[in-house]
């Protein structure tokens, strides 16, 4: 159930703040959610469902859905792993997402930009989106980390 | 941004052939429409596709207005990269304007790429036009019923994406309640640089997230509470079955698939 609701709450966050969530130059604020991961395993497929619809509702398309929740996957996964270690934790998900979007829009859609141009923007909106939003979110989940049921 | 600005899903009720056809082939035949796309290296390859596309879309009467619809929000994408591709390519020059050159390999790139932008669009939209979002996790569901084998919990994956799927609306409303109320309190969502917008949302994300766990455990009890112990032996309402439609539709996308590689191995 967790991860249905996690899946929901990223497609809403990413929907709703959908100008500055899809594209070379993206800052997707919910991928803030992927230090969920450090929580609870179910966040691992809660994330990759609610980037499926995120991207399958936008205007990317099916392509952006299929690649872009198999980042998310590699990421959450990643994330669960350094579980343990808090500044490194969020770091799968920055990589995983700025590698594999950034080519995906190079070569699927066409991006007018080198690859590596592409694959630093996208990881510096991930940058901000796990580090800026995302550390400050699980530094408060682990103070109510009970009350939560996590 | 106002929640009334989105729209969710975006399913055009009919009844073509095309709208009656079982999830698991219209799923199948987008994906292989999407990666004929990405074989097609001729123009002739994407008349081929265009065709094809045109003749799905009239059969499924959805209005051409809703297909170009899904290209919106990405139209200052596909109009950026045809500029630059089309100013920026080096090779024979076909028309100078002062300092820019449009070169003949720019004027083929940026209509190639395009297209197949356009017709990538169009393609993927009219999945989700001509089928409802259940439907379609229904067809995924079957779909993945090979891989249970492996280990693939494909009914609880499919069971958290209707459910992630239903709670998207509640959600939106949440975010919009709590933006509005923190607004009230004198949140700041719309200043500052980049990072200090970002760190601005703290304020939303933080709320957002316990109320949607406790949806989250809501559910959970009602779920326990109507005795709901996963798919094992667990029957349906709608039943999937393959009928005749399917078999032609499976006939002319082998047919489509073939015209498109022998015009890869013609003219690649």
């Amino acid at each position: 159930m967790q991860a249905a609701v996690i899946g929901s709450l990223y497609a809403a966050l990413t929907l709703l703040l959908s100008p500055i969530s899809y594209g070379v130059m993206q800052v997707r604020v919910s991928e803030a959610l992927t230090v969920l991961a450090m929580f609870t395993p179910a966040a691992i497929p809660g994330l990759a469902v609610g980037c499926f619809f995120a991207n399958f509702l936008g205007p990317n398309g099916m392509m952006d859905a299929l690649i872009g929740s198999a980042a998310t996957l590699l990421g959450a996964i990643g994330t669960y792993r350094l579980r343990r270690r808090f500044y490194w934790a969020p770091m799968p998900a920055v990589i995983a997402n700025g590698v594999i979007i950034g080519l995906m829009l190079y070569y699927v859609y066409g991006v007018p930009f080198s690859p590596l141009y592409c694959i630093l923007w996208v990881g510096l909106g991930e940058l901000i989106a796990c580090y800026g939003m995302g550390l400050p979110l699980a530094r408060f989940l682990q103070k109510r980390k009970g009350d939560l049921g996590l | 941004m106002a929640i009334k600005d989105i729209t969710l899903g975006q399913y055009f009720p009919g009844e073509s052939r095309i709208h009656r056809l079982d999830p698991r082939t219209k799923i199948i035949g987008t994906f292989v429409f999407l990666i004929s796309l990405f074989l097609v290296d001729h123009f002739l390859g994407f008349a081929l596709a265009g065709l094809f596309l045109l003749v799905l879309i009239l059969v499924s009467g959805v209005p051409f207005r809703f297909l170009f619809r899904g290209l919106k929000p990405i139209l200052f994408l596909i109009v950026f990269t045809m500029l630059i591709n089309l100013f920026m390519t080096s090779g024979t020059a076909l028309v100078a304007l002062g300092p820019l050159t449009i070169t003949e390999e720019g004027l083929y790139r940026a209509s190639f790429m395009a297209l197949r932008l356009v017709l990538l669009i169009f393609g993927s939209s009219l999945l989700t036009l001509v089928t409802k979002p259940i439907t379609l996790t229904d067809g995924m569901e079957r779909l993945m019923s090979p891989f249970n084998r492996l280990g693939l919990p494909s009914h609880e994956l499919a069971m958290m994406m209707t459910i992630a799927l239903r709670f998207i609306p509640t959600l939106l409303d949440e975010t919009d309640k709590i933006m509005k109320a923190q607004t009230a309190r004198g949140a700041d969502f719309e200043s500052g640089n980049l990072f200090r917008r970002a760190k601005g949302l703290i304020p939303l994300l933080v709320p957002l997230f316990v109320s949607a766990f406790r949806i989250a455990a809501d559910l959970a009890m009602a779920m326990e509470a109507r005795c709901y112990r996963g798919g094992q032996g667990r029957t349906r309402m709608n039943r999937m079955a393959f009928g005749k439609g399917d078999a032609l539709a499976a006939l002319i996308l082998a047919l489509y698939a073939a015209g498109i590689l022998y015009l890869r191995g013609r003219l690649g």
